[in-house]
């Protein structure tokens, strides 16, 4: 069977982390969710457009949640009736508009049932990306992330380990970041061999999108596309969350330590102590020279 | 942290036509696989692979940590011709030179797939194995034919595992097992790593100041390519390296990325089991939180800690590769 | 030498290049047909169309040309060309004096209404008739099409009880599928035989091609039906449009598609029609891919062929017309109410060979149709009959045909052998019969070595 007809599935995962855009739009009041999401519509229908076997989804992360916004769980359900499929009477192909309405729909759902509740305000994008590998198991897909709100640095080992079942699927991540840098994301680009990129100019984000994350991988192979960017490998210490350049990592659970201790707080191990490894990291010339 | 010796038979007997095309190409195939699977479930672990044949034994790969380089050398090795008899004394007393010099707190381990029915050794093997037993290295045995008692006395010796393969699955299957750390014995010591965790540094060449240099790596190996321009710099000595992990040459510090290390977290922190209850004790929608798909099987899996709904594919899926659960991560801020 | 002229389907690229490039303008304003001429470019050039896509100014080709790899550089002349051949963009000076390219403007703006809307409706939706009171769900739109497209098979194996329409007959001995001598019925030609053994969507396809081809003899506008055609693939299954505001020869083609079991009409004169899938799997047919995977998940196109390694083949069917595409190419034994069972020959196989069917096609059919018991083993047809299927078909190429001069009656064996020598020193000698002094050389060296024989007799 040809390439062709192979399912192509790309999933968007959209953050719309309501503080974060509640802010971006005083700040800048030309860029706001929408736009946002009408950007993320018009790759998905290029997307969906590019051929027939093209599939898309799109999940929202919102703080304490992820949903999909398509398609959606009363879509599948068949039960499309009530609502009557829409008609698209601006020429718009039909599959396009019930889709952008369904989208529409689902997001004006969520950002007024859901509250923020609690103290937590990030986005938790471990969880949609999971949800993301879930959706596309047994089919050729890629994942986008467009991302607005700070790294969450608790997510970190789930999200290693999202990152993780992505690479053994073959599952591409890309990511396209608003906003600042995050390091979570620049190592699931590396790792799956996604494109990270961190847009200057927001108002374009749909030139970015169309230009560098709509040609699939194969396609990518021909086009000259942005270098891979600078990732930040440096591990997170289990005692203190500080990245270190130089640790001592437990032997037998690998469990990561800024300082020496003569037991291991994770799996209490009793260390042997070695003098020769006792010498202190110089910790302040290393990072002046990086 | 696994230091392992393969031992594969390259004797006349792996010509025989019983596992398709034939025992070598066979084996080797199996064995790219399983190179792939070992470095992805033991990060900074190291495997070298020794052949022996015709009463020799020859390292194929010294001990290493790059997957490439291995399945290189067994794709290569596809060609070797079979001959003679294997000796399983040379091949063990090769990986003991090696592994003896290895820390205490890893494991020193060897696994023999063995084809042959007899070894040609030049002393007594006996000696030998309490040698491999006071160097707490175990000694484990994939047999492609029968059971052969010297096997039998080696692996219970060295408190590795004996198996004889039924078919090509079968063989996988045993091979596979090894895959996965052996349970760390009380005896084994611990020990606090030092380790770095070098940046990447990308260089343009837009930039002024970027020249292109030196991998480290390169010392030793004649050929691949010299100078290239990013790389991981030692934190410590600032030596450069195109690959990790990789022991610093200079000054003797083990380089990872901090993913190498999170890859193995999973064995740590194991997702617990779900429960399986039939789908007509389900109240509300039936569909699976993970995939959104509607829930179409008997019985339906839920994740005790959050109560969300699951379809038998995600639920093998969760467990299988993504080791956390997709709607606890949601709400969980525990890492 | 070949018998037989091997059916061609084009791909819809190939078709549409040979259109004038009025008519490829024209068509460019319905946006289904941008879409749809989008789809089938090579997965580069939609790249390019897509960057292109939001921009007004044209972009300098050079600048375009450092979008690819350096080692991709074909694969960017391909899409120029292909781009440019089809008139979706054009070469503009601009103004430092470089050359840029610009997307076709109606082109574009179509593109980006499929895209985003803001445009005018394709065609009056149905929903303005209101809701059907007959409102046809999807399943007896798919039993619909396959029957209708089944008894135009059924047709051109001649089953007695299928009958279509007089247009539709024309049509086929038109497509040259049929054949007809004055005052008798139709029958199969042996390009017939191989449009059988395809499968729907190609056979859909290359159908569709020839009804376009002679559309303008019949005073349709190819522009128009071909935008009708892409707008309909483009539609949902198992919803309804209304005929408002078609055009008079818009309407009997809609009565064409009717008959082909593209669109269900409750009756003639209803004002609405609903799509069914093969109207919708056509544009899937266009990439002459050899799938019939859209189609597979109809009920009953579910694989029903067994074949043994002693030859025979067990069909699991009662439809007529498959019954009579597996008799082709074999030879019938048993025919049970559900089962036929028929036997694989030499002599069958030259048969349908000689009626032009490749043995390529044959395995292809049995492939496709395989008993999903036999799709669980690999590979699904056994390597014996394969084989032999196929050295049965080189049985009959045995015979090279090579054009030739012949010489003979020489006088001596001396005559012949210095004539025969100099032929070969030429590398013009094909064959030679020593014994009869015989002997024969390609037309080309045959003006050389008469040549030489006349001086040879001069010098005599």
């Amino acid at each position: 069977f040809s390439p062709e007809d192979e399912i192509n599935l790309l999933v968007i995962v959209v953050d719309v982390n309501p503080i974060w855009w509640g802010q971006q739009a005083q700040r800048e009041p030309e860029f706001t969710l929408s736009k946002c999401l009408d950007a993320v519509l018009v790759i998905g229908n290029s997307h969906m457009a590019m051929s027939r076997s093209n599939k898309l989804a799109v999940i929202a992360s919102h703080c304490q949640d992820s949903h999909f916004l398509y398609p959606s769980k009363r879509w599948r359900g068949g039960d499309s009736g009530e609502d009557d499929a829409p008609s698209s009477g601006d020429g718009k192909y039909e599959l396009l508009s019930v889709a952008n309405k369904l989208i529409a729909d689902e997001i004006r759902n969520v950002m007024t049932k859901t509250e923020v509740s609690g103290n937590s305000s990030d986005t938790l994008l471990a969880g949609s990306l999971a949800k993301a590998l879930c959706f596309g198991q047994e089919i050729k897909s890629r994942i986008l992330v467009i991302k607005a709100a700070e790294d969450c640095a608790l997510q970190y080992m789930n999200f290693m380990n999202v990152i993780f079942a992505a690479q053994k699927q073959n599952i591409l991540i890309d990511a396209c970041v608003l906003d600042s840098d995050s390091g979570l994301l620049q190592q699931a680009c590396d790792i799956t061999g996604g494109l990270y990129l961190k847009i200057p100019q927001k108002v374009a984000l749909a030139q970015y999108l169309l230009w560098v994350f709509l040609p699939d991988s194969e396609q990518r192979s021909q086009l000259v596309l942005p270098p891979p960017a600078h990732v930040d490998y440096r591990a997170a210490c289990f005692c203190h969350r500080n990245l270190i350049e130089i640790g001592y990592v437990c032997s037998v659970c690998l469990s990561i330590f800024c300082n020496f201790s003569p037991i291991c707080t994770t799996c209490e191990a009793a260390f042997k102590i070695e003098l020769p490894q006792m010498v202190k990291p110089k910790k302040k010339k290393l990072k002046q020279s990086t | 942290m696994r230091h392992l010796y393969v031992v594969i038979d390259c004797s006349r007997s792996m010509e025989d036509q019983d596992l398709k095309p034939n025992r070598l190409t066979s084996t080797l195939k199996l064995m790219e696989f399983f190179v792939d699977e070992y470095f992805d479930q033991n990060p900074i672990s190291q495997v070298g692979i020794i052949t022996t044949k015709n009463k020799r034994a020859e390292k194929l790969t010294d001990l290493a940590g790059n997957p490439k380089k291995h399945i290189a050398a067994l794709k290569k090795a596809v060609d070797t011709v079979c001959v003679g008899e294997p000796s399983l004394y040379n091949s063990l007393n090769l990986a003991i030179q090696a592994l003896k010099h290895m820390p205490a707190h890893t494991s020193r381990e060897i696994l023999i797939i063995l084809s042959s029915l007899t070894t040609c050794d030049p002393a007594n093997i006996y000696e030998l194995i309490k040698t491999l037993k006071s160097l707490k290295v175990r000694v484990s045995v994939i047999g492609l034919s029968a059971e052969v008692r010297v096997c039998t006395v080696l692996t219970r010796e060295t408190a590795g595992s004996y198996h004889v393969i039924l078919d090509e699955s079968h063989y996988k299957e045993l091979l596979m097992l090894h895959v996965k750390p052996p349970p760390a014995s009380s005896s084994s010591e611990c020990s606090l790593i030092r380790m770095g965790f070098p940046q990447h540094t990308i260089a343009s060449l837009k930039d002024q100041d970027t020249k292109p240099s030196f991998s480290m790596a390169h010392l030793d190996s004649s050929s691949g390519p010299g100078l290239s321009l990013g790389g991981y710099f030692c934190p410590q000595c600032h030596a450069k390296y195109t690959e990790l992990p990789v022991e610093c040459k200079v000054c003797g510090l083990t380089l990872v990325l901090a993913p190498h290390l999170a890859r193995s977290f999973h064995h740590l922190f194991p997702l617990q089991t779900f429960d399986e209850t039939p789908v007509e004790e389900l109240q509300g929608d039936r569909f699976c939180h993970a995939c959104q798909g509607a829930l179409k099987d008997k019985s339906v899996i839920i994740c005790p800690s959050c109560h969300s709904v699951f379809c038998v594919e995600c639920d093998l899926f969760v467990h299988d590769s993504l080791h956390c659960c997709p709607c606890c991560i949601q709400s969980q801020s525990r890492p | 030498m070949k018998l037989h002229v091997q059916l061609q389907c084009k791909n819809l690229h190939q078709y549409l290049r040979e259109l004038s490039p009025e008519i490829l303008d024209r068509l460019y304003n319905h946006p289904a047909t941008c879409l749809a001429v989008y789809r089938e470019l090579p997965s580069l050039a939609k790249s390019f169309v897509m960057r292109m896509l939001f921009l007004d100014q044209p972009l300098p080709q050079a600048a375009v040309a450092l979008w690819v790899n350096k080692d991709c550089q074909r694969d960017h002349d391909e899409c120029v060309s292909v781009l440019a051949g089809l008139r979706l963009w054009h070469s503009q000076q601009l103004q430092g004096g470089l050359l840029g390219y610009i997307l076709n403007p109606i082109f574009k703006d179509n593109l980006r209404i499929t895209l985003l809307g803001g445009g005018r409706a394709w065609a009056d939706e149905g929903s303005t008739l209101g809701p059907d009171r007959h409102a046809r769900d999807i399943e007896s739109l798919d039993r619909y099409a396959t029957e209708r497209w089944e008894v135009i098979l059924h047709f051109m194996v001649g089953s007695a009880c299928a009958a279509v329409s007089q247009d539709l007959a024309q049509l086929l001995i038109q497509a040259g599928l049929m054949k007809s001598e004055a005052g008798e019925a139709p029958y199969i030609t042996s390009s017939g035989f191989q449009f059988l053994l395809l499968d729907t969507a190609s056979q859909l396809w290359y159908f569709t091609l020839q009804y376009i081809k002679t559309a303008q003899s019949r005073g349709m506008d190819l522009v128009e039906i071909l935008s009708f055609l892409f707008q309909l693939s483009f539609s949902t299954l198992g919803r309804d449009y209304s005929v408002e505001g078609m055009s008079d020869s818009l309407l009997s083609f809609l009565q064409h598609l009717r008959e082909f079991g593209l669109v269900f009409q409750r009756k003639r004169k209803s004002r609405r029609y609903y799509p069914t899938r093969l109207a919708i799997t056509l544009a899937a047919g266009i990439t002459s891919s050899s799938s019939c995977s859209s189609l597979a998940s109809t009920p009953g196109d579910a694989g029903f062929i067994v074949v043994e390694t002693n030859y025979r083949i067990y069909a699991y069917t009662n439809s007529e017309l498959q019954i009579a595409l597996v008799a082709l190419f074999s030879e019938m034994l048993y025919h049970f109410t559900n089962v036929v069972v028929a036997q694989i020959t030499r002599e069958s196989v030259q048969q349908a060979i000689a009626n032009g069917i490749t043995a390529q096609q044959i395995i292809h059919f049995l492939r496709t149709r395989a008993h999903p018991i036999m799709l669980k083993q690999t590979p699904v047809l056994p390597p014996t009959i394969t084989d032999q299927i196929r050295l049965w078909e080189l049985e009959r190429d045995r015979l090279q045909f090579t054009e030739g001069v012949l010489y003979n009656q020489f006088l001596s064996q001396a005559d012949f052998e210095v004539l025969r020598d100099r032929a070969q020193g030429l590398g013009c000698l094909v064959w030679q019969d020593v014994a009869h002094r015989v002997m024969v050389v390609t037309p080309q060296g045959h003006s050389e070595v008469k040549r030489f024989w006349k001086r040879q007799k001069s010098q005599m």
